[in-house]
């Protein structure tokens, strides 16, 4: 599973499969026809490659210089010390104890910028890799994503955002003009079950499917009165959510079926078991998961809310980075971690310090991302980027490259105006390979 | 049938008028697919601005609209479908002009009314309302928002906005008055004065380094329908308006600011709209993007303000940053400190010169998004991408009508007068119809309501479903996760929420959407046939199965049910175990149903 064979599929769904085909095959999901026959070769091939994306976004925007940059002995460090990692040369933070574990299995890039440094447009950046445009919606990277690789006749769905509630949640980007098909379905707390997965109190499975008779008989006047084209429509959905409902793959949300053990590994927050429900996600096979963890606006109290929230990220990070890899999905599984920009060299008054997109940290893994890496590097101060700056399309071409997207594919807006998945940058190749 | 695609497959205007002779853009439409029957039978067709100001401004006559509309599908052999029942029209006209569904009591009146002019008298009481009011307050507040990266310290003043928009519905203010004090609006919304200002929102629904573009795509986009952004970074060609083009009329926005938070002793108490004593705005220089030529403001005729002396356009170091200009931005190699117009004169030049009745677009975009919302299909497609040269269907439908609107001073309410009085809007809908394709007016185009008209259905029909939290003014809105605010109409508004500009075959349900109204636990429990419930008290009140069924029609579909629909339900209330749990099963089977949520 090279990244050059990846790169070899183009991977165009819309291109073979209309709207109507997919709300087709949807609906005939439920009526026990195979999809298999409306999806082409290259559809079958990515499926079985079974790539997917974990995005770890850290709303507020945390502080390279105490996570992933630190800089001990200079003013600007402040006074966070670094510990040595499993791979030489290679000191971070101190909370991130279990991230040093698993250090060779993470990249780290230290020479990311951004041009915005205001939350909401940083963070629509850092999502769709476009700044707002009046009158586009762009969509966000993972309902890029699953309209890209996720496949066809699952029964769950195929981007699944957990978390992030607040003001600088990625989640108040939803799927721009690429349509609600693609939108993330929003879980708010990993330790409940989806809403409204469950049947309600009093009805049972068996009353449910008479239900769903009666409706579509039901609908049948309405239909062939002229409404033949919104039912068909309509049912797809209907159907999709009943066979959401009668899944067997919905356990894939109950944490409760994990050992106490593994849950108290990932952290018992809301990031950790996020994090171990995207892990669950993955392997029963939903292309994309966004798990928020909000708070790094720290321009009070840098030093101290840093350390909490570090240990939070440090432990659902670095267990869904360990185990994936022992379960054998890294490779499979592109992990990102970033915020939407860094904070600033210089502490203020507060002990806090401000936002600065100029010079940041973000964290890669798996995916055909070589770890132990760490690419580009900051100033002494980590005032500048002194070496291999990483701009947002950068970052967006690497992770199409490492999923096998073309990322100068252009989709259509609603008034038929061309929009590149990534518009310039190139995938950063020294993540790659050997 | 072909039309949609034919439609779209014609290129170059048809001799309805004299368009300009350019091709299409390429990015102009997606489909072009099918071959085309011979192009001259379509009622297509591209206007020029000329030729929109030579069309009588005169009041429409009765029954002008119709002459125009079957005129045009004479001419391609198309027959309408027959005019709706008067149970299919009180519906229809309730949810269009209304957001929400005829009580029983209201659709049985009206049945036995016999008078002849009782659709026209209910259209004037539905336009006197103040849930018609309401509901286009609505309609702007989704219009603004769905486009618009909202922070928290914004969606505060949302409400306030949709208030402030609902009393000029109310007033009947005309469309120019309403635009120009949006486009004019300055100082500040707080907080505490939820009804002060609130017109200033949508010039701050942009904030930030890229304000002036934005605002001025969206001001294009929304009251001109022209989508001239297109034309920021490139010059198309084919298109008429250049690169240059977009920035002069972004140099009316030249000294705005978007919008900022007003703090007072560490806490948000407001808003305010940033306006700069100074500055140009400039194009950026294509090898350099760093400088730009400083623009003068120029409207898409290509005039430039009344009274504006124009200011040698230099190049300079473009200023970036949020609200105001880092070193070098202004006033170097540009137009001097005291160059230009201010802010307040930019915006009332815009404002007169979008308001002119010389300038066409104003009035056709307006006419061509409200005959979209409540005949499910426009002249126009998307209804905020009208041209320079996009072919409308029937443009002399759609000439006239804009003109009449110019020429009764932009009056909403006499504009849907004119429209829902017309045949085209009393059609019914039509077997056969393909769903995507345009049915030129013949017959009615079923569309989804909107998210709150949706919450308003479920209200009429099952009585308030959540209380308290995340009430009727939902404090979060937007598409994407973590937004809610709690509560099952919260969730509804913002699961089903859709972007008002949207073409109607675009808009897309979601497995989502559909797991909230098969299996949210409120929903199910109002569903219930028991206690004060609107199931309970009907079984409770009609012992008769078919009388039942006949009020549980009523109050979800607005309709009695059909014979064979009647014929199944009694099918099924006999073979169910108890009646209460045959009547929750029918209940449930309407309310997930794809009419419930359509307007028809």
């Amino acid at each position: 599973m090279t990244a050059q064979s990846l790169m070899q599929v183009r991977t165009n769904h819309d291109g073979v499969v209309s709207r109507r085909t997919f709300l087709r095959s949807l609906a005939a999901g439920a009526a026990g026809l195979g999809l298999m026959e409306t999806l082409t070769a290259h559809a079958q091939e990515l499926r079985r490659r079974e790539m997917a994306c974990i995005l770890l976004f850290m709303g507020g925007g945390p502080s390279q210089f105490e996570t992933f940059d630190p800089k001990p002995g200079h003013a600007n460090g402040g006074a966070t010390t670094a510990i040595d990692t499993a791979v030489n040369g290679i000191r971070i933070a101190s909370p991130w104890t279990n991230v040093a574990r698993e250090m060779n299995h993470i990249a780290l890039v230290r020479s990311m910028s951004n041009r915005e440094g205001e939350h909401q447009r940083a963070t629509y950046l850092m999502h769709t890799g476009y700044l707002p445009v009046g009158g586009v919606r762009f969509p966000t990277l993972g309902s890029i994503v699953a309209s890209e690789i996720a496949p066809r006749n699952f029964d769950l769905p195929s981007f699944v955002g957990i978390g992030g509630r607040g003001i600088f949640g990625g989640g108040s980007i939803g799927s721009g003009f690429l349509g609600t098909r693609y939108a993330p379905f929003a879980i708010q707390n990993p330790d409940q079950m989806p809403a409204n997965v469950s049947l309600p109190t009093g009805t049972t499975q068996a009353r449910f499917g008479r239900r769903l008779g009666l409706m579509q008989d039901l609908e049948r006047d309405f239909a062939e009165s002229g409404g033949q084209a919104r039912v068909t429509d309509h049912r797809a959905y209907v159907n999709g959510a009943a066979n959401l409902v009668r899944s067997p793959r919905l356990q894939a949300f109950d944490l409760s079926r994990e050992t106490a053990a593994t849950r108290d590994r990932y952290g018992r927050n809301a990031f950790g078991q996020g994090c171990l429900l995207a892990r669950r996600l993955v392997e029963t096979g939903v292309t994309f998961v966004e798990v928020g963890l909000n708070g790094w606006d720290t321009h009070q109290n840098n030093f101290d809310r840093s350390r909490q929230l570090s240990t939070q990220a440090d432990a659902g990070f670095a267990n869904l980075v360990r185990d994936l890899r022992e379960r054998g999905r890294l490779d499979r599984t592109l992990i990102i971690w970033t915020g939407e920009f860094g904070r600033t060299p210089r502490i203020n008054g507060n002990n806090g310090r401000d936002h600065y997109p100029r010079a940041f940290s973000i964290a890669l893994a798996g995916g055909g991302i070589r770890g132990g890496r760490v690419i580009g590097s900051t100033s002494a101060g980590g005032n500048d980027i002194t070496n291999r700056p990483v701009g947002v399309a950068d970052l967006f071409c690497t992770v199409c490259h490492s999923l096998g997207i073309d990322p100068r594919k252009e989709n259509q807006t609603p008034i038929g105006r061309p929009i590149r998945i990534v518009d310039g940058g190139n995938h950063v190749r020294e993540l790659f390979g050997a | 049938m072909g039309v949609f695609a034919r439609f779209f497959g014609q290129n170059a205007a048809l001799g309805l008028f004299a368009g300009l002779l350019l091709a299409a853009p390429l990015w102009a439409q997606e489909t072009k697919k099918e071959p085309k029957k011979p192009a001259a039978q379509l009622p297509v067709g591209n206007l020029d601005a000329k030729d929109w100001l030579k069309v009588s401004t005169k009041p429409l006559e009765k029954g002008e609209i119709d002459r125009l509309v079957n005129a045009e599908l004479a001419k391609v052999s198309i027959k309408p479908a027959p005019p709706t029942t008067d149970e299919q029209f009180i519906r229809r006209v309730h949810l269009d002009l209304t957001g929400k569904l005829p009580a029983p009591a209201d659709i049985v009146a009206f049945l036995k009314d016999t008078s002849k002019d009782k659709r026209a008298k209910l259209i004037d009481k539905l336009l006197e309302s103040d849930a018609y009011a309401r509901h286009w307050g609505n309609y702007w507040r989704n219009v603004i928002t769905t486009r618009a990266t909202i922070d928290f310290r914004l969606t505060q003043v949302v409400p306030q906005y949709e208030r402030w928009m609902t009393a000029q519905y109310k007033a009947n203010k005309s469309w120019a008055d309403i635009t120009r004090a949006q486009l004019t609006a300055s100082g500040k919304i707080l907080y505490k004065e939820p009804d002060k200002n609130a017109q200033a929102f949508f010039l701050m629904s942009r904030r930030g380094a890229d304000s002036i573009t934005e605002i001025a795509a969206e001001t294009s986009r929304i009251f001109l329908g022209v989508q001239i952004q297109c034309a920021q970074c490139h010059d198309h060609p084919s298109d008429v308006w250049k690169r240059r083009h977009f920035h002069e009329f972004a140099a009316y926005f030249a000294r705005y600011r978007g919008e900022r938070p007003i703090l007072e002793e560490k806490k948000f108490v407001g808003v305010q709209l940033i306006s700069l004593p100074f500055g140009e705005h400039r194009m950026p220089d294509k090898e350099d993007p760093k400088r730009g030529l400083a623009m003068n403001p120029k409207f898409l005729d290509g005039k430039q303000p009344a009274g504006a002396k124009p200011v040698p356009s230099t190049s300079g170091p473009i200023g970036r940053g949020g609200f105001f200009p880092k070193k070098g931005g202004f006033g170097k190699g540009g137009f001097g400190r005291a160059g230009g117009m201010s802010d307040d004169a930019r915006r009332k030049a815009l404002a007169d010169q979008i308001t002119d009745k010389n300038n066409p677009w104003f009035a056709a975009a307006f006419v061509n998004r409200m005959w979209g919302e409540v005949m499910g299909q426009s002249f126009y497609s998307p209804i905020d991408d009208l041209g320079p040269q996009k072919d409308a269907m029937m443009p002399t439908v759609i000439a006239r009508v804009s003109a009449s609107f110019r020429g009764n001073d932009y009056n909403i309410k006499q504009l849907f007068r004119d429209i829902l009085n017309s045949d085209a809007y009393q059609r019914q809908i039509r077997p056969g119809e393909p769903g995507d394709e345009h049915l030129l007016f013949a017959a009615r185009n079923p569309v989804r309501m909107n998210s709150t008209a949706l919450v308003a259905s479920l209200t009429s029909t099952l009585g308030p479903l959540s209380s308290g939290f995340g009430g009727k003014f939902g404090k979060f809105g937007g598409g994407g996760f973590g937004r809610f605010g709690g509560g099952v109409e919260a969730q509804i508004r913002n699961e089903f929420l859709f972007d008002p500009s949207t073409k109607a075959e675009e808009i897309e349900g979601s497995i989502s959407q559909a797991l909230i109204l098969m299996n949210n636990p409120q929903i199910n429990q109002k569903i219930r046939a028991q206690g004060t419930n609107m199931l309970g008290r009907i079984l409770a009140n009609y012992d008769d199965n078919t009388e039942a069924l006949r009020v549980v029609y009523l109050r979800t579909l607005a309709r009695r049910p059909t014979d064979r629909e009647a014929k199944r339900c009694l099918e099924h209330i006999k073979s169910a175990g108890s009646r209460a749990e045959a009547f929750e099963d029918i209940l449930w089977a309407l309310i997930n149903s794809t009419e419930f949520q359509m307007k028809r």
